[in-house]
């Protein structure tokens, strides 16, 4: 997957053909010299990269200047991480320069009353009057891996490992906080990052544009962390219109509005009940956990999709059998009876204690495990597969391995849950790829996920078509 | 609809008697219960017998928004004497009533609510649930963004936990949900094309038999006045 160009007044935002990065200097602390390091010496950006500050002094090896207006030539984005009450001033030089698109990393805005809402409408003034495009304000910025750009201040060495570690995710997340769990995450994950957006207060570019953005581009999967809506009815529009799975992570289960509500309607409807409709509605995939924004990718990246809820267990722990049992109904999955067709066959197998779902065997040669994936995924009453086998031979990480491309030849998904400690569950997934989860709960959610995304899936395309 | 609506703005209600809401919710094809304003006694025992016994009797009034606890709600009347009666103990509390309604009682164990209410974020929402007197106690509802398409109404009437209610349920037949479904599509309607309605408020809705009807509602106004 290389660098795919849109088309659209978000491009320069993840790809700029250069970057002025507005505040960064050689002063101790100084945050704005963190993104010219992170460019220029961790990541080496491909394109020029300039420092603006008082002195006019150069910053990591980023030529420096004392306004934008000085750089020679254009500048295709600006970084601006200053005191909020100068950001007006650098807004309007940047407009005098011809900048479109600007990332404002400062705090200090609508998020800090009357002041800093004036400090915004300045903003917005400048903005309407050049055609400027804004990030943030109170943003930790954009990255783009595939671009090899990133203007996250206070960036580590690390962030280099994941840049060398690409894939389809792309995540618009309200917060810069979970932007550092989801990115230490998926270094322990087999999912890689395409692009990550910290939306701040989200002024102008908001939630709703990024994901028709990432609807177009070489993203696989879109996933959010939210906060707040900006505005609904656009966001429902543009998730409507992907057939990408969109996942999303909301906090602030807020409680009845407001007070004194004259009708049961008003008084039931907090804002809640309505965010977890309309993702009903718009096919929005609503996470239960913070962990399941890195964990829930990989089964929509690497197995096919249930196309149905019946699912097969398969373990080499009776117990396992009955612990993933109890989870599957209360996630809307069933467990489903073998046919006699199917039980006869994995009675010839030999070795299988349960011929019954949920199968279970006790130990067995790496030929058992995969005649008894055989049968399950060739099962018209079975959707999916729940595999629960500890790795208690080297070969099981084989016989996995194998699963994982059988599944792609049946187009049915497994998920894959070893009964293992986390560590070596870790260990095991980083090692060789395999799209493990880390506890009977989370492999069990994996399959309702799927399941879902193929009903959104299935009802978008009826409602809009396939080709989008 | 809209004049009803319009001639409450320009009174300055901020929210529709129970006759007028229910005038508003029949416009869009809502089956609600058979009912009549009396102006005397006389008139209320005429629209008894009409409609035949037993009959509920209703003080109405935009100002009526808690009915029952006010003591102008009269269940269980069965004959003219027990209308009279009715009557004067609801128009002697010297309220300014825009009459007494005479309604039909309906029987049904089940009952809902439907709701429309506006969100900040999201705009016209309609509700679905359990209703009567303990539905912010069960808090058995769903809601959907309007416009609602028949499939959203179909999935919220599926959503809510006690939805085994609109099965067969105690001799009495299943729930005719396409006129349930029908119901949630009228609200949204109203809710998507009147941003001068605020909420809209139906409960409950008995299940006679096997059809939904509307037995009491109300409309709250975006009333600027």
């Amino acid at each position: 997957m290389n660098v795919k160009l849109i088309n659209s007044y978000l491009d320069s935002f993840f790809n700029p053909s250069s970057v002025a990065v507005i505040g960064a200097s050689n002063a101790p602390f100084n945050l704005g010299a963190t993104i010219c390091k992170c460019l220029n010496d961790y990541i080496q950006y491909p394109h020029p990269v300039y420092a603006v500050n008082r002195k006019g002094e150069a910053v990591h090896g980023c030529p420096g200047y004392t306004s934008v207006l000085d750089i020679p030539g254009s500048v295709d984005l600006a970084v601006i991480i200053t005191p909020a009450a100068v950001v007006p001033h650098f807004v309007k030089e940047c407009g005098e320069k011809g900048i479109k698109s600007i990332v404002i990393e400062s705090a200090g805005f609508s998020e800090q009353g009357e002041e800093g809402g004036k400090l915004q409408a300045e903003i917005n003034d400048a903005v309407k009057k050049h055609g400027i495009r804004i990030m943030g304000p109170n943003c930790l910025g954009v990255m783009d891996i595939y671009a090899r750009f990133c203007c996250f201040y206070g960036a580590y060495q690390e962030i280099v490992d994941v840049f060398n570690k690409a894939g389809g995710i792309s995540y618009i997340i309200q917060s810069g906080g979970v932007g550092v769990v989801v990115l230490e995450s998926i270094m322990d994950d087999i999912v890689g990052l395409n692009k990550m957006v910290s939306i701040g207060n989200k002024s102008d570019v908001d939630e709703a544009d990024l994901i028709e953005y990432f609807s177009h581009d070489n993203t696989t999967v879109i996933a959010l962390y939210l906060e707040n809506v900006r505005d609904g009815v656009k966001m429902m529009e543009a998730a409507r219109k992907t057939l990408k799975p969109v996942l999303v992570f909301k906090s602030g289960r807020t409680e009845e509005g407001t007070a004194a509500a004259l009708s049961h309607t008003a008084g039931m409807a907090n804002n809640d009940a309505v965010f977890e409709a309309a993702c009903r509605q718009a096919g929005i995939i609503r996470l239960k956990h913070i962990s399941e924004l890195h964990s829930m990718p990989k089964m929509l990246t690497e197995m096919p999709l249930m196309a149905g809820n019946r699912v097969a267990v398969f373990t080499n722990s009776g117990a396992f059998g009955s612990i993933t049992a109890d989870l599957l109904v209360p996630a809307g999955l069933a467990i489903p009876r073998l046919n006699d067709g199917t039980r006869e066959r994995l009675a010839r197998i030999g070795g299988v204690f349960n011929i019954n779902n949920p199968v279970d065997i006790g130990p067995a040669p790496p030929q058992t495990y995969l005649e008894i994936f055989k049968v399950l995924l060739e099962a018209d009453e079975v959707d999916g597969l729940l595999l629960a086998s500890s790795i208690w031979r080297d070969f099981i990480i084989d016989v996995m391995k194998e699963l994982v491309k059988m599944c792609k030849q049946y187009n049915k998904p497994a998920a894959i849950y070893t009964p293992n400690s986390v560590t070596r569950i870790l260990a095991a997934r980083r090692q060789h790829g395999l799209p493990l989860f880390e506890s009977p709960e989370e492999a069990v959610r994996a399959l309702a996920v799927s399941y879902e995304q193929f009903r959104f899936r299935r009802k978008k395309e009826e409602l809009y078509g396939t080709d989008h | 609809m809209e004049q009803i609506i319009k001639k409450a703005l320009e009174r300055g209600q901020k929210t529709l008697s129970e006759y007028d809401s229910k005038q508003v919710i029949q416009a869009v094809g809502i089956p609600v219960t058979r009912e009549k304003l009396a102006a005397t006694a006389d008139e209320a025992v005429k629209f008894a017998e009409e409609l035949g016994y037993p009959v509920v009797l209703k003080g109405c009034s935009d100002k009526a928004a808690h009915k029952t606890e006010m003591g102008l709600v009269k269940l269980k009347l069965s004959n003219a004497d027990e209308v009279r009666k009715a009557y004067a103990e609801i128009t002697g509390k010297g309220l300014d009533l825009d009459g007494v309604l005479v309604q039909e009682m309906i029987k049904g164990d089940r009952e809902f609510v439907i709701g429309l209410s506006r969100d900040p974020q999201f705009g016209p929402c309609v509700m679905f649930g359990v209703g009567g007197i303990f539905t912010e106690v069960i808090k058995d509802v769903s809601f959907r963004v309007a416009p609602l398409t028949e499939m959203d109404a179909e999935e919220m009437i599926d959503e809510i936990r006690m939805r085994k209610l609109l099965d067969e349920f105690r001799g009495s037949p299943a729930v005719d949900r396409k006129l349930l479904v029908k119901a949630l599509v009228g609200i949204s309607e109203i809710g998507y094309r009147h941003n001068e309605i605020a909420e809209i408020d139906i409960n409950p809705v008995i299940i006679s038999g096997n059809r939904p009807v509307v037995v009491d509602a109300l409309v709250v106004l975006n009333n600027p006045n």
